[in-house]
């Protein structure tokens, strides 16, 4: 399983491990920079951020895992799917999930295994925040601040000067870009403060459990947003039109995209993960009831 | 005004500044510069020496996208490639910035799927970052999550836009006219629209132990049933919140009991 893997103990010895580095402030702000450049240029249809997320994670994945295998299940861990706002959700996210990577580091340097915070809990953080923070962070920069700078300088555009198009520019970019940084730190610290809870405490399985639900809870809103499938296949009899797609939604609305989602996850449940081949085929087959018509 | 047409150094400056904004290669920089014609408007008027007009023209694009002047027709999406087309022709025809900007809605429905073609080209460039990722190589990483997918929108974004720019948008509106609706942009449609199941059924086999896959089917169905009341994401994780939390209570309790 991916990124819940335990590391294999030769002759059951117990792997040693360093302790990782601490991690400052200035490890905080470089990774926040390189989120929110990475951000949306490897933007893609099955995983969304996910990569920009592991490019902002990789240094302080680093300075944070001296064993190799802990280091390589953390890489593949943040190539999962992950989407959200570049400021109030990434930021923020980044902050807490690097807490939670290094509280799970130093359990696992002491050797302390089974009270360190697990792979899953920092992937349902990581989902169960997202949708929120993403929508709170839409709402507030892409749709307020920047049109308040926008509405301050339009009348100088109108008056044809340049002051007009880079002061709101400037200004938004200026401004997200630090309140973001500070969402990081923000997050950082709640995340260190939660973690240290989360571990040892005779909770941990609930709070597990509590997350893992969360998670899964939320990737079924965004399901229903993210996967579009639907039928434009029409065909008449005696003068009787027939809609397949209203047919389907008058039985179960919804039903195309569920059982896309559940199709590949089944596929993955009897097969294992080969991303590859499930994405080749996916398309293929997509493409092709695509060209005919029938999607 | 001195000339009739863009010259080619100036369509491809132009050309370059849209790709540049569209790969989204300057960061979260670039979502002002995507969403407002303001900033294009004013590389345009610099590249053809005509700061003051192109402004004004920009203004009032602005306004049309903010919903405080009526377009004369469809607004054409991807702001910020419809004002690269807009401002020269207005500036070179002398329409009025509403008629301008229905001139740039083929040219901007265009830019909107080579937007779609540049996510479903990353789609197939994560394998590489999946490769990298397991062989932790940082290198490998900065190359598949930055390099390439920023070169694959230069190379989608420059050619089209110095076409629209040069030859003229009603090169791209016959394009996109007998395109759009074609068999192509509705496969492109119907592959990008299905992918997204592939990333969310790796992540439910990631996270998820199978007996709590019923909170996803629940959380879906509520979704779907509740799509007309456009209920905020932030209210579906208040209503998670409460669910996971009911759900290890009563669990906790009867384990409390034995």
């Amino acid at each position: 399983m991916i990124g819940g893997g335990k590391i294999k103990m030769s002759d059951e010895k117990i792997v040693k491990r360093e302790a990782p580095e601490k991690i400052t402030s200035k490890d905080l702000n470089k990774s926040w920079l390189r989120w929110w450049y990475a951000n949306e240029i490897p933007h893609t249809y099955d995983r969304m951020l996910a990569p920009s997320f592991l490019w902002a994670m990789t240094p302080t994945l680093r300075k944070l895992y001296k064993n190799k295998d802990d280091l390589k299940e953390a890489y593949i861990r943040h190539t999962q799917f992950f989407n959200t706002q570049c400021n109030w959700g990434g930021g923020t996210i980044l902050g807490i999930t690097t807490s939670l990577e290094e509280a799970r580091a130093k359990a696992l340097a002491e050797g302390e295994e089974d009270k360190a915070v697990s792979p899953e809990v920092i992937n349902s953080t990581k989902i169960g925040l997202m949708g929120p923070l993403a929508g709170i962070g839409d709402a507030i920069d892409s749709g307020t601040v920047q049109y308040i700078f926008i509405a301050i300088a339009l009348p100088w555009a109108q008056a044809g000067l340049a002051v007009g198009a880079l002061f709101p520019w400037i200004a938004f970019t200026v401004a997200t870009f630090l309140y973001g940084n500070y969402f990081t730190k923000l997050g950082y610290r709640l995340g260190r403060t939660a973690a240290s809870e989360i571990t040892g405490g005779k909770s941990m399985k609930k709070i597990t459990n509590g997350l893992s639900i969360l998670g899964l809870f939320m990737m079924g809103i965004l399901a229903a947003s993210y996967i579009k499938v639907s039928s434009p296949l029409v065909w008449t009899i005696s003068g009787k039109k027939f809609e397949l797609q209203s047919i389907l939604d008058s039985i179960l609305p919804g039903l195309l995209p569920l059982l896309t989602v559940l199709g590949v996850y089944t596929y993955f449940d009897k097969k294992g993960l080969n991303i590859t081949k499930a994405l080749v085929v996916l398309s293929i087959i997509l493409a092709i009831l695509g060209f005919f018509r029938i999607l | 005004m001195g000339q009739a047409s863009l010259s080619v150094s100036q369509a491809l400056i132009i050309a370059i500044w849209v790709a540049a904004v569209e790969s989204r290669s300057l960061g979260y920089a670039t979502l002002n510069l995507r969403f407002s014609p303001l900033m294009t408007g004013l590389v345009v008027g610099i590249v053809m020496g005509d700061v003051p007009n192109a402004m004004i023209i920009a203004a009032s694009i602005q306004m049309i996208y903010m919903g405080l002047v009526a377009p004369g027709g469809n607004l054409p999406s991807e702001p910020a490639v419809a004002t690269a087309i807009a401002v020269p022709v207005a500036l070179l025809a002398g329409l009025k910035p509403t008629a301008a900007i229905s001139v740039a809605v083929p040219v901007g429905l265009l830019g909107n799927y080579l937007y779609q073609v540049r996510y479903l080209m990353n789609t197939f460039v994560i394998r590489l970052t999946d490769k990298y990722a397991a062989e932790t190589n940082d290198k490998g990483l900065t190359l598949s999550i930055i390099v390439i997918p920023i070169i694959t929108s230069f190379a989608l974004f420059v050619p089209s836009m110095f076409i629209a720019l040069y030859y003229g948008a009603p090169v791209i509106a016959s394009f996109t006219s007998s395109f759009s609706g074609s068999l192509f942009f509705h496969v492109l449609d119907v592959v990008g629209g299905g992918l997204a199941a592939l990333g969310i059924a790796l992540t439910l086999k990631v996270i998820g132990k199978k007996q709590y896959l019923i909170f996803f089917m629940l959380a879906y169905f509520m979704a779907v049933m509740l799509k007309p009341l456009k209920i905020s994401t932030v209210t579906f994780a208040v209503v998670g919140v409460i669910v996971a939390y009911l759900f290890t209570l009563a669990t906790s309790s009867k384990e409390s009991e034995k």
